[in-house]
């Protein structure tokens, strides 16, 4: 199985180095390959709207940059973990970025989910597991929140850890989770 | 005179954005004579154009941010320009008088509700800024108030936004913010959900058609 560590070289913090070291040990323990890719305003561009992943070149995106080489990545992947610097209680900008220019593995059309609301539907049968850490140091209870808020209120088949946790927190919600790609359930 | 900066956050460049006509008709609801009024493109802004936006920013009295909802929060434009927005603040040391704040988010999908963590992520930006955030107004179905304006069931909704821009400019004109709770609209779906749908999924066959494409290659895998 492979693992993809995507991350913001641009908050690269002894926090980060050090959830980082955990992460890797983690998954080498549990025998997963890893591959790491770093994002920043370098080699990724924010999304601008054009709907060309969905209208002229549908499952990818028409901007030239590092973002193919991500999708074809996640999308080849068993497990993405976002290693995520929380900035006003969200992604930075740089991990935003990237998810928003994932777009590309859905489809553009509606469907209704079981609890009523309007979602776009998945373009795969499968996906690998998400799962999104929040790094940052002084941060407000009410932003820890909302950064699980973003997140779990709207998708399921994400899990969303806070890296205020002790390392055997971390360990251990590693332990509980099954690790592997997932039904297309967004 | 009080100095009102709007900033509008769509990553689209080269059309109208809807985050622009609401911020335009929340603008027509300031008078001119009592109010400064300077315009933001964020997406202008970038890259050669930030120092003279933030420098606007700083010396605002009252910020109105409006944007599309990207993944359930802001885009990565007005994430970016938030952060670095942040960074000016705190090495200029920015000192300024209570600043209000108020976001006024659209989202694609019918309901508003789900524009509500992007608002408190405004809220949390204005907390940062040692700003006061107001509230926001969350409208579900944000083009269609547009597309289908002078249809009939669209009064409504219209109104509705009339009446929460309104709210904004009411609350700029007092020192004490005069409401706090947040303002959703969306089209009464109770009827024409499925109508919305129907007609939202025909409306990317119809945009690939013009590309070139069959509806079948619209469900391209190329990752597979």
């Amino acid at each position: 199985m492979k693992a993809l560590l995507i991350s913001d070289k641009e908050y690269q913090c002894k926090t980060y180095q050090n959830l980082k070291s955990l992460i890797e040990e983690i998954l080498n323990t549990k025998g997963l390959g890893i591959e790491l890719i770093e994002v920043g305003t370098d080699n990724l561009t924010f999304c601008r709207g054009c709907f060309g992943c969905w209208i002229k070149k549908p499952g990818e995106c028409v901007i030239n940059d590092k973002m193919a080489q991500i999708n074809r990545s996640v999308m080849t992947s068993d497990i993405v973990i976002y290693l995520n610097p929380i900035v006003f209680g969200q992604f930075s900008a740089n991990i935003k970025n990237a998810i928003d220019r994932s777009l590309p593995n859905m489809l553009p059309f509606f469907e209704i989910r079981p609890d009523g609301s309007t979602m776009h539907p998945p373009r795969y049968d499968t996906y690998p597991k998400s799962i999104i850490i929040g790094y940052g140091d002084g941060l407000s209870d009410e932003d820890k929140q909302l950064f699980i808020d973003i997140t779990k209120k709207h998708r399921r088949n994400i899990e969303v850890l806070i890296c205020h946790e002790t390392t055997e927190t971390i360990i251990e919600a590693f332990n509980e989770m099954e690790l592997g790609r997932v039904d297309n359930l967004l | 005179m009080k100095n009102i900066v709007l900033i509008s956050a769509s990553p689209k460049i080269n059309e109208q954005s809807v985050s622009k006509k609401f911020l335009d008709m929340a603008a027509n609801r300031l008078d001119a004579n009592a109010f400064n009024k300077t315009f933001i493109d964020v997406r202008k802004s970038i890259p050669n154009h930030q120092c003279e936006a933030f420098e606007t920013l700083s010396k605002a009295d009252v910020i109105i941010i409006s944007f599309p909802l990207y993944f359930f929060c802001l885009p990565g434009i007005l994430t970016q320009f938030l952060q670095d927005y942040y960074h000016y603040y705190t090495e200029h040391k920015v000192v300024s008088n209570k600043v209000k704040v108020f976001a006024i988010v659209n989202c694609g999908f019918p309901e508003p509700e789900i524009n509500l963590e992007a608002v408190r992520v405004i809220k949390s930006f204005s907390q940062h800024i040692n700003a006061e955030f107001c509230f926001g107004v969350l409208i579900g179905a944000g083009p269609m108030m547009f597309a289908a304006k002078d249809a009939p069931f669209m009064k409504k909704p219209i109104q509705k936004l009339q009446d929460a821009f309104s709210a904004i400019a009411e609350n700029i004109k007092h020192e004490q913010v005069t409401r706090t709770d947040n303002i959703y609209i969306s089209l009464n779906f109770l009827y024409y959900r499925c109508i919305f749908l129907f007609f939202g999924d025909r409306g990317w066959v119809t945009m690939a058609r013009k590309n070139g494409l069959k509806k079948i290659e619209l469900y391209r895998k190329p990752y597979c």
